[in-house]
């Protein structure tokens, strides 16, 4: 790391021996920046300045869902976060319960949990493996994308679809554990145990990643509070903060688990945590089909207002229908809020009713924004060569920063 | 953590590197389907084409209310013998009158598969099928009539070795013939 002082406000573009500054686009068209720009300023190699350029990928989603039923938000929140929608569709979610007064019973809480831990993993196989082609590794590329595979094909036996599950729908899920789920889905986490060790030796303790990572792009732990990260970043600057234990929704204040901090705060340490919080969800998908009980899958409120088909294809097929209520829902008015541990941090979801068809205010923040102080604040100083490392170890998702 | 962080020594970490790469050149880890010869058979509940069952909906566009990308569009039909509808007379619009009824259709160019409409009908009147595969050549593919709709979609690739997947402790995925 360069030690040189840099007046970053110094917008003469000229560093201290009169030299021109270059600086560079990298995207929105690049490979290496996602569907964003980063507009670099350098001084030779270093980097002066970062300024990221966001919203190529603003989707409108808030003025899309104040404009809709509101059921009809759950596939656009979705598509928002592709690669972790569970946690969009459960914020989304445990925020219109809260307004309609709805408590999924324990057994949906379980199987909300269940499918957010496996999304949690394919989540965070994303993150490692796109940090793997930024730094030129196509090898544990290939592997993560493949390991999310059998993740992928568990979501799909529960909910029917690969990745825009649309599980989670107030008052409860929409499908039931089917036959041989588990079985399955313990092959898989044994499956994957054994690759955990695999990844390490090819790629989390080979020393060109240990070279390239250690020491790049520290975040202290008071400007990581500071900055308002979240998620797995700010709990690789060793700040134990997480809303699964802190404001426990589903399952998870019946689950016993731990979240894995880190002290130093650089790209190593963002690289590791993610591979931790791995195994601690394998950890809870275990726990969870273990204990997960028996009854409904769905509110009373809602069971109740089932017709008889409906009735009839809950008790045989184990699949919720839902009532005419589900199209004309008319929470009472007033303001909820709720927030969800996702892959890259939390959720935070603000729903403001009028008793009306349509939400009056929808607004949400999604953790890819709030990581996004991360650009400005943790390159300078360094080499251009080291920017992929950062931006590859934070795991930014730029369709999700700009919603 | 910190035994976790502690840098490896460059030798053993390379050729563990190596070691592993070679292990996997020699025992490679495919999970790949070779698709089209082989296609999955997929789980039950997989959401793919549906078409509706024209003798049990009810005509209600409960179906039309709840779909999210506005995909569904009712279209005029009159009830006709044993309860099968036949087109109503062109350039009507409204279903009025007696024996009118109305039907939805489907546009794929729009559906998102999230089977909202399944579930929202009241007569379960939709036909799930796990078809997923299908391609269309031409825009108005997109946008079938009623009647085309009625047809259940066609797999593409009827003569494909048909393989169900599971979970294998090697590979992570493998692939059973199906049943
Ligand atoms: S599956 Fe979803 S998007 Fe497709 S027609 Fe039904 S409600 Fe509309
Ligand atoms: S919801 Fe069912 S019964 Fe009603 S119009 Fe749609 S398919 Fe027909």
């Amino acid at each position: 790391m360069n030690e040189k002082v840099y007046n970053i406000d110094d917008l003469q573009n000229v560093n201290v021996d009169g030299e021109k500054y270059i600086i560079l686009q990298i995207g929105p068209s690049h490979p290496g920046s996602g569907h964003m720009r980063i507009k670099v300023w350098l001084d030779g190699d270093i980097i002066v300045k970062v300024d990221p350029d966001i919203g190529f990928v603003h989707r409108t989603s808030e003025w899309l869902s104040e404009r809709r039923e509101w059921i009809k938000a759950v596939p656009i929140v979705e598509r928002i976060m592709l690669p972790d929608t569970v946690h969009a569709n459960l914020a989304y979610v445990l925020t219109v319960e809260k307004l309609l007064g709805i408590e999924p019973p324990p057994r949906a809480q379980y199987l909300r949990s269940l499918v957010a831990e496996i999304n949690r993993i394919t989540s965070h196989l994303y993150g490692i493996g796109i940090f793997g082609i930024f730094l030129g590794s196509s090898t544990v590329y290939m592997w993560a994308f493949g390991d999310r595979e059998p993740f992928i094909d568990l979501m799909e036996m529960l909910t029917g679809a690969r990745i825009t599950t649309s599980y989670i729908i107030p008052g409860g899920v929409r499908w039931d554990l089917p036959n041989g789920f588990k079985e399955r889905a313990e092959t898989v986490l044994q499956y994957m145990e054994r690759r955990l060790k695999d990844y390490e030796d090819i790629w989390v303790k080979n020393p060109v990643v240990q070279a390239r990572t250690i020491n790049v792009g520290t975040l202290k732990k008071e400007d990581a509070i500071a900055l308002g990260v979240v998620g797995p970043n700010l709990r690789a600057s060793g700040v134990y903060y997480d809303t699964r234990k802190h404001q426990p929704y589903a399952a998870y204040s019946n689950i016993d688990f731990e979240v894995p901090t880190m002290k130093n705060g650089d790209s190593y340490d963002r690289l590791l945590i993610r591979v931790e919080e791995i195994k601690q969800s394998i950890r809870m998908i275990r726990q969870i089909l273990k204990d997960i009980p028996e009854g409904k899958i769905v509110a009373d409120q809602i069971y109740n207002q089932l017709n008889p088909v409906m009735k009839k294809n809950y008790e045989e097929k184990k699949r919720v229908m839902f009532p005419a209520f589900m199209i004309h829902m008319r929470p009472p008015a007033g303001e909820a809020a709720a927030k969800v541990e996702a892959g890259r941090g939390e959720i935070f979801f603000y729903i403001k009713s009028t008793g009306d068809k349509y939400p009056y205010r929808f607004r949400w923040v999604t953790p890819s924004f709030r990581n996004l102080p991360y650009f400005t604040h943790v390159a300078v100083g360094h080499r251009l060569a080291d920017l992929p490392t950062i931006y590859g170890s934070i795991d930014y998702f730029p369709p999700e920063a700009d919603r | 953590m910190s035994e976790v962080r502690k840098p490896r020594d460059p030798v053993t970490g390379h050729v563990k590197a190596l070691a592993k790469g070679f292990k996997y050149l020699v025992e490679p880890n495919r999970m790949t389907l070779d698709y089209p010869a082989e296609t999955m058979k997929l789980p039950p509940n997989y959401r793919g084409f549906f078409t509706v069952d024209d003798k049990k909906c009810i005509g209600c566009s409960m179906c039309e209310m709840v779909c999210p990308p506005e995909a569904i569009t009712m279209v005029p039909r009159i009830i006709g013998e044993g309860g099968k509808t036949i087109p109503a007379p062109e350039g009507e619009k409204e279903a009025k009158g007696p024996k009118r009824t109305k039907r939805p259709v489907v546009n794929w160019g729009k559906c998102i598969f999230c089977y909202f409409c399944v579930d929202v009908c009241p007569v379960d009147a939709f036909i799930p099928t796990q078809v997923h595969d299908l391609a269309f050549e031409k825009d108005s593919e997109y946008r079938p009539s009623y009647e085309e709709y009625l047809k259940p979609p066609e797999e593409p690739y009827k003569n494909a070795k048909k393989v169900v997947s599971k979970a294998d402790l090697k590979r992570g995925v493998g692939y059973d013939p199906a049943p």
